[in-house]
């Protein structure tokens, strides 16, 4: 093939080839040829060899320095698109605006969770700038090189080792330079012939590369032309039975009709999904006609329970205190709604509660579950989340309203707090403390009064509550605006 | 070249410190290691081994599209999975499959950083491996989302329909991009540094399509110094991105667990951990392709017994750095005084899988020190047995972490036990199919060894 | 280019030879003067002054600890080019032994039963004691019980984190890690004499076992020594951070003494640039493994955001003065030395190398200071005012780790005496003179 250029009179010389058995030869033909005054040469070669670099004068790459460039963008870029997407409501690039939701008590914007991402952003970038940086200073990938077209340079993948003396260089001369080659030991050499009849390209390349393209580009613009078009028919459900599913939702209308569809899939005329119970229904286990057990409250003073009705009203009527309290200037926990009549509670534990040593056990870890976390283990009031809100109010950043202790004076005794206020505290909350009754059944309310009796009546010496004194001491720590919770 | 001390001049385990041992055995120059690398490669006909393990293995692959296509067109409770074990076997398969694609690029870019020369002859092989293992992992997590079709939502693509971004604050995500990141890099790295074998290859087919398919993927590739020196500059940049790369990507996979507040999942030694055991799975799988690949392929002159052995010591290093993690775990759960931390490891050990507890530690820990005697580190057919074992240990560990710890959270209640499913169990053993059919065909259409590599660390006159 | 460089010593002066006769005296007096002056700036010998001993003891610990990982991992890869900085690292291991000794006055006040240091010892959890709603907060649920109600530590702990266990445990880790250093010191040593072959054989089949036996005395020693100053806290992955720093730190102190030798003409033809090159590089992966570990731990434990871990976290994040304690760890044992120590010509420069190990084993101490000092500070400290830096003065700290960063200097200079400062007789020697980093 080579030998064909040769002869060719369209073909321009471009260098000679010298072909070497082994590295040490290559290395040292190539310090020859600089010596030599050489500039433009090349060493082609199986695998690199080391010590060639300085020989033909090749410069440190540039290629490390790309990428850092590359990394220290995509520091910004990683970073950016986690603060637009996560934690900003900013919309520059509607309209597709930041969408800031909070997820797992974790701030908005929290660096810690976003370096895994950024990090995996930055070496994906350096990685792809480093591949293609390399191939492109390369000048590759380049087909159409005249070497390849030397059937023995074959062998520069294999075993055989090159050196090529380019023609244009200043000191480049035919015979001369494959006197000198000769001399520092080339096996073989060959003249490198560029034919010039073979630099256009054969015409269906164009063509097809422009068809190629305009083909690829006919699903993207099918997809843009569409984009933001409303369209009247509902999107491809690739597995319907999974997107529709025939199942009454909590709070949905009859399913079809939820799902947009035309036909209208009614199972009753309203639309609910569920339906109401029968005025007078009692669900099941909730008879409740032991007020005793049930709410705290005397049997005598029944009425009570059936003039409020509901659960619901009972608990309106003791946030309504507050009102009532503000103008009483009685000691917050004594201020009794007006409708409050405190003759009203059981004193004694009813029948079927049985005081002992388990119930206390029980009523202390039920304790802990659900009281402790405001009121403390020891029921001083100083619940660990009490504490932080406390801690929290006191910079402004939150509104709370101290747990009492239940050590104060004025929330102990029958006199001012029966067995079943506590329980009915329990049962509905009070003040500001919420209804415990969806948590806690009516046997495990009990044993918690039971516990809270025990602590009570224990005592226990803690600071806040030390001596008869300090019961106006503890009240002054509280907010005097605040309605107690107990 | 030394001589040799066995007859066959293929034993190069012995031990000799003033000179460094041959890596390339049997006398081979340069032409030798071109002509034994592509030996398999040019053949005329594969032979009928190679033929029956790929119908094997594209069967287990059809069985594979059968059943990802019942999971879709039934959703995904063909699976095992339940309440509480959400991640049942798909994650386990994932987190397995992940740890295998680890030792490909470990050999690739850290061993190469730290200039050991013995990592030439095997590193294509394993970075193939990593490819392939990192495209199976990659299937589970996909189609575990229940509504493929909409897998895009995973990438932060904007989209008017969803109106919403990923959450970048989840590990799950994190999972996204480390893995489509470990994936692309890996894959470049693979591919630039097969270019100088595939121009080998151009220059040596003989059929026209393999002249315009190689000439293709070689891009032109002349060995020109200058290509040489950037070549070089940027392999060892992308080491150096692949080796933190590698950490990372399982690291990512063990916060997916660590930064819950589960029993046994909240446990800070996670990150090493997991990538000590994702070594030690992925190299144990390349010791298992590479026995039988060398004497199929009569690779044995480049691919020694000195690799092999190599490898097995590092099997039981990282064996033991797992066993070290397991053990300081296990001590922590009960230095913590936390007694559901405590409960959560007793119950690994002696609850209700209790069975896969001590698989995993029989064939991650136990049988890996076998390797302390030299004969077991050397006898292949003897040490692919134990690399068996040492990735069965590996899936059982990641079913020990995912399974026990789910079945047994904070809330006693919700305990439960997790059965696979005959769907279950047929994608694991499926999923097979997809890794091997892969590895064939690259055995059969790619250059197996470096062989651009190999050359560069052979012995010269004059020097050394 | 490929001038071929002999495989045999040709420098004359391969050892310490009288350079430690000046040595010594100076770093003698300046060890006495600092460790008074730390007494008494701490005011006397109690918890001030034992933290800060503590401090800077577990500084140099896990330097020499790093060195005898040099030494066992270069013979477990049966590494070439590391053979002539090897010797270095042998004797800063051998400097085990008597950091032994050094361990005294921390055993003595263990044994003593007084909890000046680790409140474990008289069995309490001591725990802030303060009735400030934040500080009781962020000391953990526990105080929130009644005392009667308070996990018994006895129960929980006791039975590894008592005195007499405690006292036994160490003298395990001095036996073996002085076994260690002393069998690859005097192996080596024996083959600088006789040129056996078989010793490197030995040393390598030794340090496959050792390794291990290592691992397990490095994991245990990390939680004795500082993690159970607040034994509430545990963290599986605080070994592995201790450890991450120690080798980061061995490998400056290796680098930073090849220097000072070079520079006072010793082994000037036997240590390279490609040495230091090498040297270089794996600094900058092990700043890397150091901030991989670090975040990971950070990260793990921030984002389950359990009460029972975060505290740890708090102390030393939260507050004043350890806060910005933090960032300069963050910022100086992290991102400075990773994007300094980036380039290639920088980790060829000797002077660039000078400076950067100093300033590597600044950032190891100030991180050792950061595991301790939040832990006085809460403890002793008192009260929320007192948790902050402002009531804290770090000159003690300063004082003592001069003091004994001179005793240690001393230590070494008598360990080195008249040995070669490199394996005379290596079989690898002439792979590691003739290194090269390609």
């Amino acid at each position: 093939m080579a030998e064909n250029n040769n002869n060719n009179a369209d073909s321009k010389l471009i260098g000679l080839l010298a072909q070497f058995d082994d590295p040490e030869s290559l290395v040292a033909a190539c310090n020859h040829a600089r010596e030599a005054g050489y500039k433009k040469m090349d060493a082609y070669s199986p695998f690199p060899v080391h010590g060639i670099d300085p020989a033909i004068g090749i410069k440190r790459t540039i290629l490390p320095l790309i990428v850092l460039a590359a990394a220290l963008g995509a520091v910004v870029v990683g970073l950016g698109l986690q603060i637009y997407t996560n934690s900003s409501a900013l919309d520059f690039l509607a309209p597709f605006p930041g969408y800031p939701f909070q997820i797992s008590g974790k701030p908005v914007f929290s660096i810690p969770a976003n370096i895994p991402v950024t990090f995996e952003i930055i070496v994906l970038t350096s990685a792809i700038t480093t591949f293609l940086g390399m191939w492109i200073l390369n000048r590759l990938p380049m087909f159409a090189n005249p070497l390849h077209r030397i059937s023995r340079f074959k062998r520069v993948t294999n075993d055989k080792f090159f050196l090529c003396l380019e023609a244009k260089d200043e000191k480049f001369n035919r015979a001369a330079s494959e006197t000198q080659l000769n001399k520092w030991g080339a096996v073989a050499i060959e003249e490198v012939r560029q034919d010039l009849t073979d630099n256009d390209l054969p015409k269906w390349i164009p063509t097809a590369a422009i068809l190629g393209a305009i083909v690829l580009l006919l699903p993207p613009a099918a997809i843009f032309s569409q984009w933001g078009q409303t369209n009247r028919h509902p999107r491809l459900h690739v597995v319907p039975d999974m997107d529709w599913q025939h199942k009454f939702k909590t709070q949905t209308m009859a399913p079809n009709l939820a799902n947009g569809l035309d036909e209208v899939d009614l199972m009753y005329a309203d639309l609910r999904s569920a339906r109401r119970p029968v005025d007078g229904a009692v669900a099941f286990g909730s008879l409740d006609i032991d007020s005793e057990m049930n709410f705290g409250i005397k049997q005598d003073f029944a009425h009570a329970i059936s003039s409020r009705k509901s659960m619901r009203t009972l608990l309106v009527s003791a946030t309504d205190d507050k009102t009532a309290e503000s103008s009483s200037g009685d000691s917050p926990a004594l201020a009794a709604d007006a409708t409050e009549n405190i003759d009203q509670w059981v004193t004694t534990f009813p029948e079927g509660v049985e005081v002992n040593e388990k119930l206390l056990a029980r009523g202390q870890q039920r304790f802990n579950i659900y009281c402790a976390a405001c009121h403390g283990y020891a029921g001083q009031g100083n619940g660990l989340v009490n504490q932080k809100a406390l801690a929290l109010a006191a910079n402004g950043d939150a509104t709370w309203t101290a747990a009492r202790s239940l050590h104060d004076a004025d929330v102990k005794g029958d006199a001012k707090n029966p067995v079943g206020r506590i329980y009915d505290t329990i049962t509905n909350g009070r003040g500001n403390m919420g209804p415990y009754r969806a948590q806690i059944p009516v046997e495990d309310r009990w044993a918690i009064v039971a516990y809270v009796r025990a602590l009570q009546e224990t005592g226990l010496k803690t600071p806040g509550v030390d001596a008869a004194t300090d019961g106006e001491e503890s009240a002054e720590k509280v907010d005097p605006d605040a309605k107690p919770k107990e | 070249m030394a001589t040799t001390v066995d007859p066959q001049g293929l034993d190069n385990t012995y031990d000799d410190a003033s000179q460094r041992t041959p890596l390339v055995l049997g006398g081979l120059d340069y032409q030798g290691v071109t002509e034994t690398a592509c030996g398999f490669w040019e053949a005329e006909k594969a032979p009928k081994i190679w033929w029956i393990l790929l119908l094997m293995a594209m069967s287990l692959l059809g069985i594979l599209g059968g059943l990802v296509n019942h999971l879709l067109m039934s959703g995904v409770g063909v699976w095992g999975n339940n309440n509480p074990a959400y991640w049942g076997w798909p994650i386990v398969n994932f987190v397995f499959w992940v740890g295998i694609g680890h030792a490909g690029t470990l050999i690739s870019a850290i061993l190469f950083l730290f200039r050991q020369n013995w990592r030439t002859s095997i590193n294509r092989a394993a970075e193939a491996m990593t490819i392939f293992a990192v495209v199976c992992a990659g299937m589970f997590p996909g189609i575990h989302i229940g509504r493929v079709w909409v897998f895009y939502w995973l990438f932060p693509i904007p989209t008017e329909h969803l109106a919403m971004w990923p959450n970048f604050r989840s590990p799950l995500l994190w999972d996204v991009f480390a893995v489509s990141t470990y994936a692309t890099v890996s894959l470049l790295f693979w591919y630039m540094g097969m270019v100088p074998d595939i121009a080998t290859f151009r220059d040596r087919t003989k059929s026209r399509i393999g002249k315009f398919i190689y000439g293709l993927l070689s891009l032109g590739w002349t060995g020109s110094a200058r290509n040489w020196h950037r070549y070089e500059i940027a392999y060892t940049l992308l080491a150096a991105l692949a080796t933190p790369l590698v950490l990372s990507v399982h690291t990512i996979v063990s916060f997916d667990f660590a930064v819950s507040q589960l029993p046994g999942w909240h446990t800070t030694i996670f990150p090493p951990y997991f990538v000590a055991g994702a070594i030690f799975s992925g190299f144990a799988m390349v010791v298992t392709l590479l026995v039988p690949a060398r004497a199929l392929f009569g690779l044995e002159k480049l691919i020694t017994l000195r690799h092999l052995e190599n490898m097995n010591k590092i099997i039981m290093a990282t064996g033991l750095m797992v066993g070290t993690a397991y053990g300081i775990e296990f001590f922590i759960a009960w230095y913590s005084g936390v007694q559901v931390e405590s409960y959560a490891f007793w119950n690994r050990a002696f609850g209700n899988y209790s069975w896969a507890y001590w698989i995993m530690i029989s064939c991650n820990v136990v049988i890996p020190q076998l390797f302390w005697f030299k004969w077991c580190r050397t006898t292949t057919w003897f040490m692919v047995i134990v690399c068996i074992f040492v990735n069965i240990g590996m899936w059982f560990e990641r079913f020990v972490i995912t399974i026990t710890s789910l079945c047994r959270d904070f809330l006693p209640s919700s305990w439960a036990y997790f059965t696979p499913t005959w769907v279950d169990i047929g994608m694991l053993v499926c999923s097979f199919g997809l890794f091997s059919t892969l590895f064939l065909l690259f055995c059969r259409f790619l250059p197996v060894i470096a062989m651009a590599e190999v050359k560069g660390i052979m012995p010269r006159d004059g020097h050394h | 280019m490929h001038e071929t460089r002999p495989a045999k010593i040709t420098s004359p002066v391969v050892s310490l030879g009288n350079g430690y006769v000046r040595t010594i005296p100076v770093a003698a007096i300046v060890a006495a003067v600092g460790v008074v002056l730390a007494i008494l700036f701490s005011g006397g010998l109690g918890a001030r002054f034992m933290h800060a001993y503590l401090m800077n003891y577990a500084f140099l610990l896990s330097i020499c600890l790093g060195c005898l990982f040099f030494v066992t991992i270069m013979h477990l890869t049966r590494a070439g080019w590391s053979v002539t900085l090897r010797r270095i690292a042998e004797l800063y291991a051998m400097c085990v032994v008597p950091m032994a000794l050094l361990f005294l006055p921390i055993l003595v006040t263990v044994l003593s039963g007084s909890d000046v240091l680790y409140p474990w010892v008289d069995g309490g959890w001591s725990m802030g004691d303060s009735d400030d709603p934040a500080a009781v907060a962020t000391a953990g649920f526990i105080n929130s019980l009644p005392v009667a109600q308070r996990p018994p530590f006895e129960q929980l702990k006791y039975g590894f984190l008592n005195p007499g266990f405690f006292a036994g445990r160490w003298v395990v880790y001095f036996l073996i890690w002085g076994g260690m250093a002393s069998f690859f010191l005097f192996t080596s040593l024996k083959q600088d004499k006789t040129g056996e072959g078989s010793l490197t054989h030995r040393m390598q089949a030794f340090a496959a076992p050792a390794m291990i036996v290592f691992a397990a005395t490095l994991v245990f020693s990390s939680f004795d020594l500082e993690m159970s100053l607040e034994p509430f806290w545990f963290s599986t992955m605080y070994p592995v951070y201790f450890f991450a720093g120690a080798v980061l730190s061995a490998w400056a102190t290796i680098t930073l003494t090849a220097l000072w030798f070079q520079r006072t003409g010793r082994v000037t033809d036997e240590i390279t640039i490609e040495h230091y090159h090498d040297m270089g590089k794996m600094m900058f992966g092990f700043i890397v493994f150091w901030g991989y570990i670090a975040f990971s731990q950070f990260l793990l434990i921030w984002y389950a955001n359990i009460p029972e871990e975060t505290f740890w976290y708090n102390w030393r994040i939260n507050y004043p003065g350890w806060k910005t304690l933090s960032y300069v760890l963050l910022i100086g044992h992290l991102f400075i030395p990773f994007l300094a120590m980036m380039g290639r010509t920088v980790r060829r420069s000797k002077n660039f190398l000078f400076g950067a190990t100093i300033y590597l084993l600044v950032m190891h101490w100030l991180d050792h200071f950061w595991l301790v000092m939040p832990h006085y500070n809460h403890y002793v400290g008192g009260g929320i005012e007192g948790r902050g830096w402002d009531t804290f003065n770090p000159m003690a700290d300063i004082a003592c780790a001069v003091g004994m960063i001179a005793a240690f200097i001393a230590i070494f200079c008598v360990i080195c005496r008249d040995r070669p400062l490199v394996a005379l007789q290596d079989p690898r020697l002439g792979e590691s003179l003739n290194h090269e980093v390609h």
